[in-house]
């Protein structure tokens, strides 16, 4: 018997050992070769070719199609051609579709405010550093008509989309066309902004704003965002995946699209469930003068996919990565200390460019929270250098340095209002003293004598709240939590679970026990500060369900939506000035909700033991290449760039 | 024999019971999780939008396809239809990706960390723990103590400590992965050793753990044996001793099976530790994100598969016991 069962048990063993080295090439998604006529790559004999090209049916595939140097057999990425990045892809890629942002595929799709564009490419490309729009698949620059009421640009007549044909306006008018029939949320968010987007002739495009009664654009910045934050999907693609899906228009959005076309400098070489690697399209247009004039410098672009944070930095310090979007807390350690060769943006704090304020907000439904006094006190008294030296490890420039306002600290956004105005009204926190005096003058005190003040006969008790996890927050709220306790009102943390915690918090009114919690606020882009700025403060969001925009603890002040809506239409910069310095002055006064730290838009730490010439403060580009990664926006320029270290 | 069967419709019959309330349950219960999955989808959606119309239509939209609006019977018999033709819809968390997708592609892996590890623990646990039982003296007391430790250990610690040691220290070891980070699986040489090059680490770090319990059990049965009077009525008889340790080793393994059964049963749970801490592709990790993001089809299709395997496994388990003590029988006979 007992024979019998270690007999049966060692070949279950062995065949499981088997079976785990098999295994990769039995996954659904992991057939390393893109183009579907050429030799599979588990043939060792097979030649090596491997096509980056996804052929569609119509077109041959380019005859000078590129080799990979991936040799079949052992096929290994080499070191010196792969760029390896963290922090973007966290689970197996679903699908490349486009059309979808549903979709995980991190690297490739991301339609944002500084798009990824290494893949799908979009007419204009955001620089967050200088604020500026540059053209991509646009010729030439972004020019509204005298009206005011639309933009007309020209296709580049270098534009090519992986199977060679041109790209051309009827491809983007086609794009909108789709996001409209299908009801994309690129399509819904763009809808109520843009009237029609048409193609004149192949190579030009007229986008017509939506216009108010007024004849002017109900939003220009939002029509001009989309220019540079919504992809250009091939036409005759669509159309193929339009014949695929026949009647079941929900498959728009769900199908793989393994086929799909792109325009950008990569196309997908691998996908499991450890990895995906894009590889270099040899043919890509944008080596044409008109454009880059060479191609990037790594042939593949290769993301492993940890399971969090700390699996990510240990890769990055043994060399496996070589570009980090991922929150590495003490990363001077690594350069300081581990003396290796990790660098940031800026070599100092707060070694990035902060973009986004993660805010506390305020209910202001909740007895207490109602007044201005309490609210005010409450921020006054955080110590926000500690939530920036702790919870950020000093990846953030401090409210000494970025006086708080609604502006991130890029120099674009910070000369958008009249600092000396609102001087007055600004905090750098601690101010235990100042917090104190506010709530007496205010009859805020404790009657009682049991160290906690009292508002109307009440305790004054919240809980401040964030999702659990979310590591940094969460020792920006015991802060909060802190500075309470200074001040004589009982504040105590809650951290629900992320599903439950958006759930309450995007759907008013909130669930009781939600006093002062954290939510983002939006990063650079096009119509920043003022998207911000409306998310923050327009009551067109308060007390509102479904609300994933802001304003999420219910304030309400006609002065100041009415500052908000009328930015959009105005031309005098001057004038736009005096309406944000005004509304800073609301926000600092009213304090409806406050930030607590500046976040870079993404991390960006690097590695350079294999490649160098990253982006990095005074690397003499011009513009200057924002630290995104070297995907996102005009960071793309960075792969240009790229030098090896021992070539 | 006739006992036999008996026994063998009893069990049966309870399977079939005991699996239609943990189907309906394995249904019910990810459903009655606080928060909203559709939430989570759309606040990734809505991110840029600067309406709330657009953000409700497209709320709407997903929560009519994933039949979240309808009334929880109707999607409970949606639920029973799918599974039937063997599909269990689509992931909320991994849009649009089929479940059954993802766990095809993950539970390869985790059977491939998670059997043999089970099993090599169990034999070698056990023949420890046997050998120490019959042979006493020094080699049982260093290795209780140190079972003891072993198997008090963590998972999370064994694997760290690991992972420190061997990997970040020594680099003996990768730190991540099922395979090279810089290679794509082809059938080659060089790929099969990156794979059990990366197998070695998450692979002891459950043998170890297991051997030390299993030996403690199986030691602790093994002495209760040896001491039982049948053992010294054989010995009066006469009969040999390989022919006693036989018996004994028959009788103190019934226990250790039924661990062995559970484990196996459950080793889709069992191997998120792992598979967190080295990066390792799997179900593990797949459900511990399906839980937190409420993916109640990838929940319900991957506790369903535990269920299942729990309940099979027992099952099986139960039958064998039939075959090897005939008490059972003999009772069902009655």
């Amino acid at each position: 018997m007992k024979r019998t069962m270690i007999v049966l048990s060692i070949v279950i063993v062995l065949s499981m050992i088997l079976g785990a080295c098999v295994q990769p090439t039995a996954a659904p998604t992991a057939a390393p070769v893109v183009e579907p006529t050429a030799a599979p790559v588990v043939e060792p004999t097979a030649a090596p070719v491997v096509e980056p090209t996804v052929a569609p049916t119509e077109a041959p595939a380019p005859t000078e199609a590129p080799v990979a140097e991936v040799k079949a057999g052992d096929t290994v990425l080499p070191r010196k051609e792969t760029l390896y990045f963290n922090g973007q892809q966290w689970g197996s890629v679903v699908g490349w579709n486009p059309y979808s942002s549903s979709n995980n595929n991190a690297m490739a799709i991301a339609a944002q405010d500084s798009a990824r564009v290494i893949m799908f490419e979009t007419p204009y490309i955001y620089n967050m550093m200088d604020g500026k729009q540059y053209p991509l698949l646009a010729d030439g620059d972004l020019v509204w008509n005298d009206a005011g009421t639309e933009i007309t640009f020209k296709i580049k007549a270098a534009a090519k989309w992986n199977d060679g044909t041109p790209v051309t306006a009827d491809d983007v008018a086609y794009t909108w066309a789709s996001h409209i029939k299908y009801n994309t949320q690129f399509g819904a968010a763009g809808k109520p902004y843009i009237e029609n987007i048409e193609a004149v002739d192949p190579a030009t495009v007229v986008v017509k704003a939506k216009l108010g009664d007024d004849g002017k654009p109900v939003n220009s910045m939002i029509v001009q965002a989309y220019l540079s934050s919504n992809y250009v999907i091939q036409k005759a693609w669509t159309e193929t995946l339009e014949a695929r899906i026949g009647a079941e228009t929900e498959k728009f959005l769900t199908d793989p699209a393994e086929d799909v076309a792109y325009s950008g400098p990569y196309g997908k070489f691998f996908a499991d469930d450890s990895k995906v690697v894009y590889i270099r399209n040899d043919n890509y247009w944008g080596q044409d003068a008109s454009m880059w004039g060479k191609l990037p410098a790594p042939k593949y672009l290769a993301h492993i996919i940890y399971k969090d944070n700390a699996a990510g930095t240990t890769a990055l310090q043994a060399g496996e990565v070589d570009v980090s979007q991922q929150f590495n807390s003490n990363v001077q350690d690594f350069w300081l200390k581990d003396n290796l060769p990790i660098s940031t943006y800026l070599p100092e704090p707060p070694y990035g460019i902060g973009a986004s304020l993660p805010t506390a907000f305020f209910n202001l439904a909740v007895p207490g929270l109602d007044q201005v006094a309490v609210r005010k006190a409450i921020a006054l008294a955080v110590d926000y250098d500690t939530i920036i030296a702790n919870a950020m490890t000093n990846q953030s420039a401090t409210f000494t340095q970025v006086p708080r306002s609604l502006m991130n600290p890029t120099p674009g956004e910070q000369a958008l209002y009249d600092h000396e105005a609102v001087k007055d009204l600004q905090w750098a926190g601690n101010d235990i003293e100042g917090a104190k005096k506010l709530l007496d003058d205010a009859g805020i005190v404790d009657t009682n004598g049991d160290g906690n003040r009292e508002y109307n006969g009440k305790e004054l008790a919240f809980q401040a709240l964030c999702p659990n996890g979310w590591s940094d927050w969460q020792a920006a709220m015991e802060v909060v939590a802190a500075a309470g306790a200074k001040i004589g009102i009982n504040i105590t943390t809650n951290f629900p679970e992320w599903a439950v915690y958006q759930t309450v918090v995007t759907n008013w009114p909130l669930q009781e026990g939600y006093d002062i919690f954290m939510m983002w606020s939006d990063g650079a882009g096009p119509t920043q500060p003022w998207s911000r700025t409306q998310h923050l403060m327009h009551s067109m969001f308060a007390e509102t369900t479904n609300n994933w925009n802001g304003n999420y603890g219910g304030y309400k002040n006609p002065a100041a939506d009415a500052l908000i809506d009328e930015i959009p239409t105005i031309d005098d910069p001057e004038k736009i000035k005096a309406n944000y310095t005004e509304l800073v002055k609301i926000y600092l006064t009213d304090v409806p909700s406050f930030t607590l730290m500046y976040r870079p838009q993404s991390f960006h730490t690097v590695n350079e033991s294999v490649w160098t010439n990253f982006p990095h403060e005074g690397d003499g580009t011009d513009p200057a290449v924002p630290p995104l990664d070297l995907t996102d926006g005009y960071s793309i320029a960075g792969l240009y760039n790229l030098t090896l270290v021992n070539p | 024999m006739k006992g036999y069967w008996k026994y063998f419709r009893k069990k049966l019959l309870w399977l079939l019971i005991t699996t239609i309330f943990a189907f309906v349950l394995n249904f019910l219960l990810p459903t009655l999780m606080p928060g909203d999955p559709v939430a989570g989808i759309v606040s990734r959606l809505a991110q840029g939008m600067s309406t709330s119309t657009g953000v409700k239509e497209i709320y709407e939209n997903y929560a009519e396809q994933f039949g979240i609006n309808k009334p929880i019977i109707e999607q409970f018999f949606i639920y029973v239809r799918n599974v039937f033709r063997g599909e269990f819809g689509v992931s909320f968390t991994q849009y649009p990706r089929p479940v059954s997708d993802i766990i095809k592609s993950a539970v390869t892996w985790t059977i491939a960390l998670q059997l043999p590890a089970i099993i090599v623990g169990w034999i070698l646990g056990n023949t420890l723990g046997a050998v120490a039982a019959y042979r006493k003296g020094p080699f049982d007391k260093a290795l209780l103590p140190l079972s003891i430790l072993i198997s008090n250990f963590p998972a999370f610690g064994m694997a760290v400590i690991l992972l420190v040691i061997f990997a970040v220290r020594l680099r003996w070891f990768p730190t991540s992965g099922g395979y090279g980070f810089d290679m794509i699986p082809t059938l080659s040489w060089g790929f099969v050793a990156s794979v059990l090059h990366h197998y070695v680490l998450p692979f002891l770090s459950i043998v170890l753990i297991t051997i030390g319990g299993q030996a403690i059990g199986m030691r602790s049965m093994a002495i209760y044996e040896l001491n039982a009077d049948y053992v010294k009525y054989s010995r009066f008889m006469g009969i040999k001793d390989n022919q006693i340790v036989k018996y004994v080793f028959r009788n103190a393994m019934l226990p250790q099976l039924t661990g062995l059964a559970l484990s196996i049963g459950t080793m889709v749970g069992g191997s998120i530790v792992a598979e967190t801490i080295f990066s390792y592709p799997g179900l593990g990790t797949t459900i511990l994100s399906a839980i937190k993001g409420q993916d109640y089809p990838l929940v319900s299709a991957v506790t369903l598969i535990i269920t299942i395997m729990v309940l099979i496994v027992n099952f099986l388990v139960e039958v064998f016991y039939g075959f090897v003590d005939p008490r059972i029988r003999a009772t069902q006979a009655e």
